[in-house]
């Protein structure tokens, strides 16, 4: 009788536990990559909060930009070999202030400092900033070629 | 247009319009810019692999990652062309033998590409040479590579911007261009730098396959330009050990095995683009292709 009722709460507890868990991960698209200096092992999320410039351990990382619906993360590995397939959808989940990312079947994520973090909103307000003055840059460039093109 | 293989091209869309009085044609004009990479795949292994999907891949451009594709097939190249730079300077002599018998393997063995695609060039002192250009097979090594003078400069960068600039001479779109470099990666000579011959070889849409014949365990700064060399053209490294008939089959294979990917370009941003291949899944997956590519401050020109 017991072992029946302890099969039952196990039962009852294992969608539950899944649930939870499923609900710690969070999706998102990496949009940008790059090399970059390697920060510090120590406090880089700190220093990143408060301002403090991250120390440069002379080796490259890669840095990506990680969007979500509502929060944009800047992350970077821990050496050069930290790298994400860069699969339409990435899923990962917060521990201890680090993004971690588990690589399909690799057995331990891999863990992130976050460098930086944008509201989505603001993030894409302050791209289309750019992409405004990128094509206005274009645009001028354009001109100017054609005005010499004219002359000629 | 073409430039350092990224196509620009401008698309025109033809529409009609219907006037009361006088009927006109009316031409809607776009300019369309549009990236293309040719690249090939290996696993980790070192197997290239041929069955490769566009899901299989994304492109970073700059930083931007591009997974949207204009096009993506089997590369259109329909033939080789083929130059051997061979290093003749006083840094190898001791190995200038077997690097020249490497050379003439190369070309032995090479079947699959027609005597005309192949060319031998050798550099030491102040400038290169070229040994033979479409009739290789027939070379008599004894009697037309040139001796070896002990204590030779060795100008490896100026050779590879003479070698990338003769490949380019045919100017044929659908030959794929390849260096094959016999080399310690040593320069002691040219007037260019390293930079100067990977954007020529770049420029010239060249690969360069560089077999690196310093002594064994190739802890060399040479071999870090050969390795250097080969990553930014989508080129492959070899060390000489692993034997002339392996580099030729790697060239074989790549050329078999190569796709072309098109996708839009992804910011208009002058000077040049740095572009990698990255898996969007199996992270054992490398791809070769060129270190990037120029973009104009005015594409027309």
């Amino acid at each position: 009788m017991k072992r029946c009722l302890l099969l039952i709460v196990l039962f009852c507890a294992l969608p539950i536990s899944l649930a939870a868990e499923n609900r710690s991960q969070e999706e998102g698209t990496i949009i940008r990559m790059r090399m970059t200096d390697c920060v510090s092992p120590h406090h880089a999320f700190m220093n990143a909060m408060s301002g403090v410039g991250q120390v440069a351990t002379g080796e490259l990382c890669p840095e990506y930009v990680l969007v979500t619906d509502k929060v944009v993360y800047v992350i970077i590995g821990k050496g050069s070999d930290h790298l994400v397939p860069l699969a339409e959808t990435t899923r990962f989940h917060f521990q201890n202030n680090e993004v971690l990312i588990r690589v399909d079947d690799a057995r331990r994520e891999s863990r992130f400092h976050v460098k930086e973090m944008a509201l989505r909103l603001e993030w894409d307000r302050n791209q289309k900033l750019v992409d405004a003055e990128a094509t206005a840059i274009m645009h001028r460039h354009l001109e100017g070629a054609v005005m010499v093109e004219a002359r000629q | 247009m073409f430039w350092g293989g990224a196509i620009f091209s401008s698309m025109t869309c033809r529409g009609f319009a219907q006037d009361a009085a006088t009927p006109a044609e009316l031409t809607l004009r776009s300019d369309v810019a549009e990236v293309r990479m040719t690249f090939s795949t290996t696993d980790q292994n070192n197997r290239v692999i041929a069955t490769l999907q566009p899901s299989d891949f994304a492109i970073v451009d700059q930083d931007l990652v591009v997974r949207a594709f204009r096009s993506f097939a089997r590369s259109e190249y329909a033939r080789l062309d083929v130059a051997v730079l061979l290093d003749a300077s006083g840094s190898i002599t001791s190995q200038f033998r077997q690097e020249r018998s490497n050379v003439l393997q190369v070309i032995a063995q090479s079947d699959g590409v027609p005597d005309e695609s192949f060319s031998v060039i050798s550099f030491r002192d102040l400038r290169p040479a070229v040994v033979c250009e479409g009739n290789c097979r027939s070379l008599n090594a004894a009697a037309e590579f040139p001796a070896v003078v002990s204590g030779g400069q060795t100008p490896l960068y100026d050779s590879i911007v003479f070698g990338s600039r003769i490949l380019a001479r045919g100017n044929d779109l659908h030959a794929r261009k390849i260096l094959v470099l016999f080399s310690d990666g040593v320069d002691t000579i040219s007037l260019k730098s390293l930079t100067d011959a990977v954007d020529s070889a770049l420029d010239n849409d060249v690969a360069i396959y560089s077999v690196d014949i310093s002594a064994p365990p190739h802890l060399y700064p040479g071999t870090l330009v050969l390795r250097n060399l080969a990553v930014n053209t989508g080129g492959r490294y070899f060390p000489v050990e692993v034997g002339s008939a392996k580099v030729l089959d790697a060239i074989l294979e790549d050329f078999h095995a190569a796709y072309t990917v098109a996708y839009k370009l992804p910011s208009h941003t002058t000077g040049f683009h740095l572009v990698r291949i990255l898996p969007t899944h199996n992270l054992g997956l490398q791809f070769h292709c060129r270190r990037g590519y120029y973009y104009p401050s005015n594409p027309e020109n």
